[in-house]
């Protein structure tokens, strides 16, 4: 009887894991075994697929051209039967917000796995890596491993409402959105921001953390920065409370 | 400012149809035209420069004929080829004037990039082909252009006016 | 160097002169058009003197919309001086009375404006303006028909080349 090399497989795997552990008793050499290959869910090495990215090195990206072609297929396909620019920029949003809760879980699982990232080092030194509890972590978890994760590179500034009465609006800097690269709006669709994609990304994340917010992109071009972009990210009021409180606990 | 960034007077896009879907003056050169103008030229331009294609010179192929002398009338040829038989037949590549050089680039789409220049411009090839270029990246990418539509992208025009005046 | 073709228009867009040459020399000792197509029953040849007439005319066309188009861009003193494609070389050259020369020539060629400015001052005018004989203007196409020109014009192209 021919057995498939596969199901082999499987079956060595059953066995080291469970079949062996209960027949024996635990030994000392046992555990150090179990240590080692601890299973499937967490191997020793922690080289999973989920922690080394699709392409093997890392200059290997994926095309900007197929990219810039999806993205303004998205974009033209938003556009079918909307009523004006905020509603397109709704749409675009919400394409991008399921995108942040799902990126997220990624990111958890890429920034814990290695020490040197900034998560785990604007968290406290001592416990493993959380996810973000205070506005301010949340923001710096978004304004660097988030926007390497998606773009490359950090977002250009990070910086918070002067005035008091909108507190609760940060906004975070792009000098040159990736998605906008190709983008020209028409004359009379001079307010639309494509980067409204990025914003619901963005807002997709922070409902993740638990932080209810609404996030808008906005033009705001300068001579050296033509396309420059910002992202205002309102959080909303049952977020400004509990920080209050976190503040007053000492929780970082 | 090295030799070559001088020069370029403007460029005219001219979509598979005839129609003028870009104009722009890049430096002062050549008199300026009305809209309506510039849109004739570019049909004109257009139909000129499918003749020219037509117009190519056809060599009939002789056949061997063992004495020339007799055959004063040449043979019967049956076919006849090209004078760059290589080469896939073109309409008017560049046209030469005494005040400018036009070089014509067509796309394998049909689209036409015509580009006037000072006739002492030298590497007109590679500006057209970064023009090309530009053109596929801002105007074929930008989702909110109409495929064979007048070019009205910023992105394009800000591009293609930077990478003009930077060149060296 | 290789020349193809070589027309004359009058001023009223008349196609008043117009000569082939082949590219070998075996195959064209045959003078003019007409006793070509005469002469040469074959079809295949037939066909591509018929299309030389047609091509007179949109000669024409082309480089009636190419000079007035650069006038239009150039100015009024500039002047269309040759076109490239990818298998010929066409040049043009305007007399002050209108008249037009153009030639068809491969792409190795140099400028030929010269060449045609000499035609129409040495064997043109010599020829064909100051013979008494020689029509002034050409209704109905009945064209230059005069040998010292058209010999002229063999040995100049033939020796310049």
């Amino acid at each position: 009887m021919a057995v498939p090399p596969r199901h082999a497989t499987m079956q060595s795997i059953s066995n080291g894991n469970t079949a062996q552990g209960n027949d024996r008793p635990p030994t000392q050499q046992s555990q150090q075994q179990s240590q080692q290959s601890p299973g499937l869910r967490v191997p020793s090495n922690r080289k999973t697929i989920y922690d080394r990215h699709l392409n093997r090195t890392r200059n290997a990206e994926l095309s900007r051209a197929s990219f810039a072609f999806l993205f303004g297929e998205m974009v033209t396909y938003a556009q079918r039967r909307v009523t004006g620019i905020q509603d397109l920029e709704k749409r675009l949003n919400e394409q991008g917000y399921p995108l942040g809760l799902r990126l997220l879980d990624l990111l958890f699982y890429r920034s814990t796995s290695t020490s040197s990232s900034a998560l785990s080092s604007s968290s406290t030194s001592s416990s493993p890596p959380n996810r973000p509890l205070r506005i301010i972590t949340l923001l710096h978890l978004i304004h660097g491993p988030l926007w390497r994760l998606l773009f490359g590179r950090a977002a250009d500034a990070l910086e918070h409402s002067v005035s008091a009465e909108t507190a609760n609006e940060y906004m975070i800097t792009d000098n040159d959105p990736m998605v906008n690269t190709y983008i020209s709006a028409p004359r009379d669709m001079n307010m639309l921001n494509c980067a409204a994609y990025v914003a619901g990304i963005i807002e997709g994340v922070c409902d993740g953390c638990g932080f209810e917010t609404k996030v808008s992109a906005h033009n705001q071009p300068t001579e050296l920065w033509p396309s420059r972009t910002v992202f205002l990210v309102r959080f909303g009021d049952p977020v400004m409370e509990r920080e209050k409180v976190l503040e007053r606990a000492g929780i970082k | 400012m090295s030799d070559n960034t001088r020069g370029v007077f403007s460029l005219i896009i001219i979509n598979k149809a005839g129609g003028l879907i870009y104009q722009r003056e890049f430096q002062a050169g050549l008199r300026k035209l009305s809209t309506n103008d510039y849109l004739v030229l570019a049909g004109t331009f257009h139909g000129v420069h499918a003749i020219t294609r037509s117009i190519t010179p056809k060599i009939p192929i002789a056949q061997p004929t063992p004495s020339p002398a007799t055959g004063t009338t040449g043979p019967a040829a049956p076919g006849y080829s090209y004078p760059n038989p290589g080469v896939p037949v073109s309409g008017l590549d560049y046209l030469e004037t005494d005040k400018f050089r036009l070089t014509c680039f067509q796309t394998l789409t049909g689209t036409k990039f015509l580009l006037f220049t000072d006739p002492l411009t030298g590497s007109v090839e590679g500006i057209i082909q970064k023009i090309y270029e530009l053109y596929a990246d801002y105007v074929m990418k930008n989702p909110f252009y109409q495929i064979e539509m007048p070019v009205r992208c910023e992105a394009f025009d800000r591009h293609l006016g930077a990478w003009l005046r930077g060149r060296t | 160097m290789v020349v193809y073709s070589f027309y004359i228009f009058d001023r009223h867009a008349e196609c008043i002169y117009k000569r082939r040459w082949l590219p070998r020399p075996t195959s064209i000792v045959g003078k003019s058009r007409s006793n070509t197509v005469s002469d040469a029953a074959p079809t295949g040849l037939g066909q591509t003197v018929r299309s030389t007439d047609d091509d007179s005319k949109l000669v024409f066309g082309t480089v009636f919309s190419l000079r007035n188009m650069v006038r239009k861009l150039g100015g009024e003193d500039d002047n269309f001086v040759s076109f490239t494609t990818s298998q010929y070389k066409l040049h043009y050259y305007e007399t002050p009375t209108n008249t037009k020369f153009v030639m068809l020539t491969d792409l190795k060629s140099p400028s030929m404006r010269i060449a045609l400015q000499q035609i129409y001052i040495n064997l043109f005018v010599e020829y064909v303006v100051k013979n008494p004989l020689s029509p002034t203007e050409h209704p109905g196409g009945v064209g230059v028909n005069n040998e010292l020109f058209e010999e002229s014009l063999e040995q100049f192209v033939v020796r310049a080349f």
